[in-house]
């Protein structure tokens, strides 16, 4: 052992040296047929979703009107797009983004003498370079689709779409590496995110002037208007991306470690469609811990009476100010979707429903704490179903609660056809639509594996994953039919209270779905044991193992 | 210096203790660390001096942990400092001074127990002796897997792989946590010599345990509790059971 290195040694090369043996040990360990597969792969998905879009694009040119409301709203409406990537990367990068090293880099390459910008700028390159391609490849399809339908050349369309997505992409990247490596706090990170959509959301709504990141959108346009200013996106891109390189060195190397510990695991989680864990694994990478003391504290009574009610408020009012912050911004997202719906814009019912069911993941934790212990579950005289069923008013009462909020925002923002009376009769079949949809989320669980989905080829098997993953946001969008019921009925001229009344009428279905969803949570052990009873007597052998739906 | 990978455990050479850098191995003021509204580890003034061999005990949750972690650079301090060797914790200089060596070693799949060591050693700029290697890793007790990628390892031996890991590199400061875990009878002898031999070297040596024999072996115990130190002196093994079960 030596008390001191060799100050003369460069440390950089040999840590350039080392990566460049493992890259070739890494290389050597690919199979060919491998990397085929997963080409192959690739491109049958690319050209589905390029047909799927150019189905739903359609090759129609539009309107002389719509070609005037393109000129006037696109670069607000892309600027939007935009302004969702740096947001998100700006949240990625106060908590150690876009980064994301193996925890033996963090352990022994950050905590080793070695300049800490030079080690980290291979990875940030590599990673901004396939961002780039990404971001160019989808901005180019889609400027294709587009050349469908606007005047102007196809090869003009397609180089302005992947000069948009590519500009997109870096700064977004560039954003990130400069947030992380400057060490900016989450709250002031958020702050500037949330600044950035708020502006893009009045530049669309046309409340405020045009936003920044709206003359990256005329980069997009400039098959219709070649505007000189698009440029200044481009080198405030390049800029980011620069001085991200520069200051990559700064990153906290707490944050980065717990990065390396959780972001594997989170990639595989949504790769399995498991979206209890990454839930977990996110809040975990956000260090979203429950309260030590709570918002109020239930005081015991004797032996409670509803113990699981109980313990689901207990943990309801642990909530942190984060959690409960995420859920009011999705409660008011919701109302605004709502809103826009209601004037005429039915496909925010969607936005709204999706909206809803991000914020039931929430609302249902004291269910999925249950879930994610089953051991602990197992443990009390209560068969698991029943146990289940009796976490479901918490549930209900927390989706009240958003739905409410939701309402109320609505109320705000949308026409005044919109009454009160109408709002109320929309909340309750709102708020069951919500809790059935982040209770069928969590009950139902990960994809497990079975020998039937093992047998299917990788095609089929993605399209039943990709339905089992719809099916909860579909129930929450279900539960906001309603709405759509109420305003045609004021659309065909009838009067408030037919409205409240069709309101009403239409909501029994969403409340009759979230009956069958409780006996669904009660019965579901017993009904699949009884099948697979029935499968084994029938064909005399065992059923395949019981862990998928 | 200390030859750590010979056979002899005795320390062979006091020249680098002479040649210890006056500085404080490590010092904090103030360092406190919070988890959301969850103490850590209270404010705390702490000096180790180069050379010192300090035992840190508590019970779990009591910050001996979170203290080690700071002063490897791993955690970011909510409120304080800390210095190694004279610089501040997370500096190349302070970097450089300090080997850590965790309770969960963490290694990478596609190297062998060799190449490990060769590249810990040379981000460190150590010299890449190969027999003082080859000794270190007999040492650890394995020179019948040196050439094995440790990811298949059991828990034991990929402690045994970090123990070589953080001596193979030089340092100032060693900072150890909870090492005797999973490891077998020969391998805890083995590296309760190793710590001593890199103590008779000049270094400071850090071990956070809950075995209350170990305090034996040093001449400073620190306990913890609740984040606050309770007691920093010697002590005796009943001492410290007395401090962990209060």
């Amino acid at each position: 052992m030596a008390i001191s290195g060799d100050p003369d040694a460069d440390l950089e090369w040999s840590l350039v040296e080392w990566r460049r043996f493992r890259r070739r040990k890494r290389l050597a360990d690919v199979h060919w047929v491998d990397a085929l597969y997963q080409a192959y792969l690739t491109a049958l998905l690319g050209a589905l979703a390029v047909l799927v879009l150019g189905d739903v694009v359609g090759d129609d040119a539009v309107s002389a009107a719509g070609l005037r409301d393109v000129r006037a709203e696109g670069p607000a409406a892309l600027a939007m797009v935009v302004a969702v990537a740096v947001a998100v990367a700006l949240r990625s990068g106060s908590r150690g983004g876009p980064l994301a090293l193996e925890r033996a880099d963090v352990r022994h390459v950050l905590l080793a003498p070695v300049d800490r910008t030079t080690a980290l700028r291979g990875p940030a390159v590599r990673q901004v370079r396939f961002a780039a391609f990404v971001g160019a490849v989808t901005g180019a399809v889609a400027g294709h689709l587009a050349s469908n339908r606007l005047p102007g050349a196809d090869a003009a369309w397609t180089a302005s779409g992947a000069a948009f997505g590519l500009v997109t992409a870096s700064l977004a990247y560039g954003a990130a590496l400069v947030t992380s490596g400057l060490k900016v706090q989450p709250w002031k990170a958020s702050a500037v995110a949330g600044a950035l959509l708020a502006w893009s959301v009045g530049d669309l709504a046309g409340t405020l002037p045009s936003g920044p990141l709206s003359l990256l959108g005329r980069l997009a346009l400039w098959p219709l208007d070649l505007d000189p200013s698009g440029l200044v996106p481009v080198a405030v891109a390049a800029g980011l991306v620069g001085v991200g390189f520069a200051v990559v060195g700064g990153v906290s190397v707490e944050s980065a470690e717990r990065r390396s510990t959780l972001v594997g695991q989170l990639r595989f989680a949504a790769t399995l469609q498991d979206i209890r864990t990454v839930i977990v694994l996110r809040r975990q990478l956000a260090m979203e811990l429950p309260r030590s003391r709570p918002w109020a504290r239930i005081v015991p009574h004797g032996v409670d009476r509803f113990p699981v009610w109980v313990r689901g408020w207990r943990g309801v009012l642990r909530w942190p100010a984060t959690r409960v912050a995420r859920v009011v911004v999705l409660g008011a997202t919701a109302g605004l979707a709502l809103g826009g719906a209601w004037d005429g814009t039915t496909p925010l019912l969607v936005v709204a429903g999706l909206a809803l069911f991000v914020a039931a993941l929430d609302a249902i934790e004291p269910l999925a704490q249950e879930i994610d212990h089953p051991s602990r579950r197992d443990s009390v005289p209560v068969v698991a179903g029943q146990l289940h069923l009796r976490h479901l008013p918490t549930i209900v009462a927390v989706s009240l609660l958003i739905a409410l909020m939701a309402a109320a925002v609505a109320l705000l923002v949308a026409p005044p056809s919109l009454t009160l009376e109408v709002a109320a009769a929309v909340v309750v079949p709102a708020a069951l639509g919500t809790a059935g949809a982040g209770v069928v989320s969590v009950v139902m669980g990960a994809p497990g594996f079975s020998p039937s989905n093992a047998a299917l080829p990788p095609e089929a098997a993605g399209l039943r994953m990709a339905v089992r993953t719809a099916w909860p946001p579909v129930l929450a969008t279900l539960g906001l039919a309603p709405v759509l019921a109420a305003r045609a009925a004021v659309d065909s001229g009838r009067a408030p209270g037919d409205a409240v009344a069709t309101a009403a009428a239409v909501g029994v279905a969403p409340v009759a779905v979230f009956a069958f969803v409780c006996a669904w949570v009660r019965w579901r052990d017993q009904a699949r044991a009884a099948w697979h009873r029935q499968v084994e007597s029938a064909f005399g052998s065992k059923p395949e193992p019981a862990t998928d739906g | 210096m200390a030859d750590l990978t010979s056979a002899d455990p005795a320390p062979a050479d006091p020249a680098p203790a002479a040649a210890a850098p006056a500085a404080a191995a490590l010092v904090t003021e103030g360092l406190a660390k919070l988890y959301a509204d969850l103490v850590a580890l209270e404010p705390l003034d702490l000096t180790i001096a180069a050379g010192e061999m300090v035992a840190l005990v508590g019970h779990n949750g009591s910050g001996k942990s979170t203290l080690l972690r700071l002063a490897a650079g791993l955690l970011e301090a909510t409120a304080g400092s800390a210095r190694v060797a004279g610089t501040p914790v997370g500096s190349p200089p302070a970097r450089a001074a300090t080997s850590y060596l965790p309770d969960d070693p963490v290694l990478y799949d596609d190297l062998s127990v060799r190449e490990h060591l060769a590249y810990v050693a040379s981000l460190h700029g150590a010299e890449v002796d190969e027999d003082n290697v080859e000794r270190l890793i007999a040492r650890v007790g394995l020179a019948a897997r040196a050439d094995d990628l440790p990811s298949r390892f059991s828990r034991g031996l990929r402690q045994k792989a970090s123990i070589a890991l953080a001596l193979v590199r030089p340092f100032e400061l060693l900072v150890v946590d909870e090492p005797f875990v999973g490891l077998d009878a020969t391998g805890k002898a083995s590296l309760l010599e190793l710590l001593a031999e890199a103590n008779a070297a000049g270094a400071a040596v850090v071990v956070a345990t809950h075995d209350a024999s170990y305090v034996e072996r040093v001449s400073r115990c620190i306990a913890l509790r609740e984040g606050a130190v309770v007691l920093d002196g010697t002590a005796t093994p009943q001492d410290v059971l007395s401090i962990v079960s209060a």
